[in-house]
């Protein structure tokens, strides 16, 4: 039998510990994340992430081969459903492609020129999770790949993850705007408000104020020109429940399109763009040009007028 | 404590924070809390009781640096975890599954602990989908593998081959 009762100094020093524990807690929230806190955090990632990457190139090809084998049955399930979402979205493809044809052509025919819409897109590897409880993604790209704190992050798809909470030179953690500490500025159709993280689901709760159209389920939401956080109309998901506004307030819920801890890839946005680097100047873009045109049996076929 | 000793609760602490990390945060089903868990381990130990309340306090730090929720949050609660185990742990060496079971419930107490300060304090980071299962999952992990691997981690950092021999 163990019998190492714990000495006379064991409880002050426990009283001690929390003591600074609980400052160190104060200081971090009144500092707000910044300052030494933040560098300590830098710091640990910095040495941490090495040993990260290394142990992630060994563990998730063996965890995605045991969820492999632990979900046999709904991945064959899932891979009819992806194939008919594929069939669906290679449609969608075709006609997205003719409306890309032809807002090239009125760009063309007006003189127009996109400028400041191509961010700097930096692709990173989701490399693990703090613990269990805490819902923040670390990557393996950190500032030496010009990441930096407050980038907006999307995945492969398109669709609003989170944004970087903390740097370092090899990696970085991202909190998903499904647990993150504030909400996200987002539009319905014409209207705009906010959607906030709930507890114990990845649901959000939309709030629309000065509201005077209902919203309907399955209506997409998207971050609006006031986010601060994103640029404006990257998807963040879909309402769930129709809602009538009522007092200029509407409440409802929002699913996002992606589950933060499934993914694996993630996309971190060079948003807002450096305000510094100036545009080039005098650039003159050459485009062929293209016509559009409808053959009499419906289908749709772009050509381009260039060297193709 | 012995300067082996410091080594290997170091290592072991390292191990913990990157297995953590990586391979159990993949896995939605089996998610220890293993940095947690070598604390409770360790206070089956030799070492000192302060000295391990302030490694409690430390590899709690360590986690917090790592996470994004509150500097010092873990560091409170796995000090609070271990005064607790340091109070409890002559009833832990009874029999390999009561180990495991006193793992388990400390753990649980840590857990629990976790989201209620971490509430408080406005911690939604914490609070995602799936909070209220792993307040039971984590602990289950933590037993199973405290039932494997308690007997070995203590000899070995005690460098004891009779501990915890369940006589």
């Amino acid at each position: 039998m163990l019998n190492r009762q714990p000495g006379n100094r064991t409880l002050p020093t426990l009283i001690s510990l929390l003591v600074i524990g609980l400052l160190l807690m104060t200081f971090d929230i009144r500092s707000e994340g910044t300052g030494v806190t933040s560098t300590l955090r830098s710091g640990a990632q910095a040495i941490v992430a090495p040993l990260q990457k290394g142990a992630a190139l060994i563990v998730t090809p063996v965890a995605d081969a045991f969820d492999s084998m632990t979900n046999v049955v709904s991945l064959r399930e899932q891979n009819l459903a992806l194939q008919a979402e594929i069939d669906e979205l290679d449609a969608r493809l075709v006609a997205i492609q003719d409306d890309l044809a032809l807002f090239e052509f009125y760009e063309q025919l007006y003189d127009l020129e996109a400028t400041g819409s191509e961010l700097g897109r930096t692709p990173a590897q989701v490399i693990g999770q703090p613990d269990a409880f805490d819902g923040a993604l670390i990557i393996d790209k950190g500032s030496s790949d010009g990441i930096v704190v407050g980038q907006p992050v999307i995945d492969t798809s398109g669709y609003a993850v989170g944004s970087v909470l903390q740097v370092s030179p090899g990696s970085a953690t991202i909190v998903p705007i499904t647990v993150g500490p504030s909400g996200v500025a987002v539009a319905v159709g014409n209207q705009v408000g906010e959607v906030l993280p709930q507890v114990n689901t990845d649901d959000m709760r939309l709030e629309l104020s000065e509201a005077e159209e209902p919203v309907f389920a399955g209506e997409r939401v998207v971050t609006s020109s006031g986010s601060v956080r994103f640029p404006a109309g990257i998807p963040v998901g879909e309402v769930i429940a129709d809602a009538a506004p009522g007092n200029d307030t509407l409440n409802t819920q929002v699913r996002p399109y992606v589950e933060p801890a499934t993914l694996r890839l993630v996309v971190v946005l060079a948003w807002p763009p450096d305000p510094i680097t100036p545009l080039t100047p005098d650039s003159t873009t050459t485009t062929a040009p293209t016509s559009t045109t409808v053959p009499e049996d419906g289908t749709t076929s772009t050509t381009s007028n260039g060297d193709g | 404590m012995r300067t082996r000793s410091v080594v290997t609760v170091v290592l072991s602490l390292v191990l913990a924070i990157v297995l953590q990390t990586t391979l159990f945060s993949q896995n939605e089903l089996f998610t220890p809390d293993l940095v947690m868990l070598v604390v409770i381990m360790l206070c089956l130990t030799k070492i000192r009781p302060e000295v391990l309340l302030g490694v409690a306090f430390i590899a709690g730090l360590a986690v917090d640096l790592l996470g994004s929720a509150v500097l010092g949050l873990r560091a409170i609660v796995f000090t609070i975890v271990a005064y607790l185990a340091l109070r409890t742990r002559e009833r832990a060496d009874i029999g390999r599954l009561i180990t495991g079971i006193w793992a388990g419930v400390l753990t649980f107490v840590g857990v629990v602990l976790l989201v209620l300060i971490g509430t408080l304090f406005g911690q939604t980071v914490l609070l995602g989908e799936g909070v209220v299962e792993l307040l039971v999952l984590v602990p289950i992990a933590n037993l199973i593998l405290a039932l494997i691997f308690v007997p070995l981690f203590v000899r070995v950092v005690d460098r004891d081959s009779t501990a915890f021999r369940y006589a």
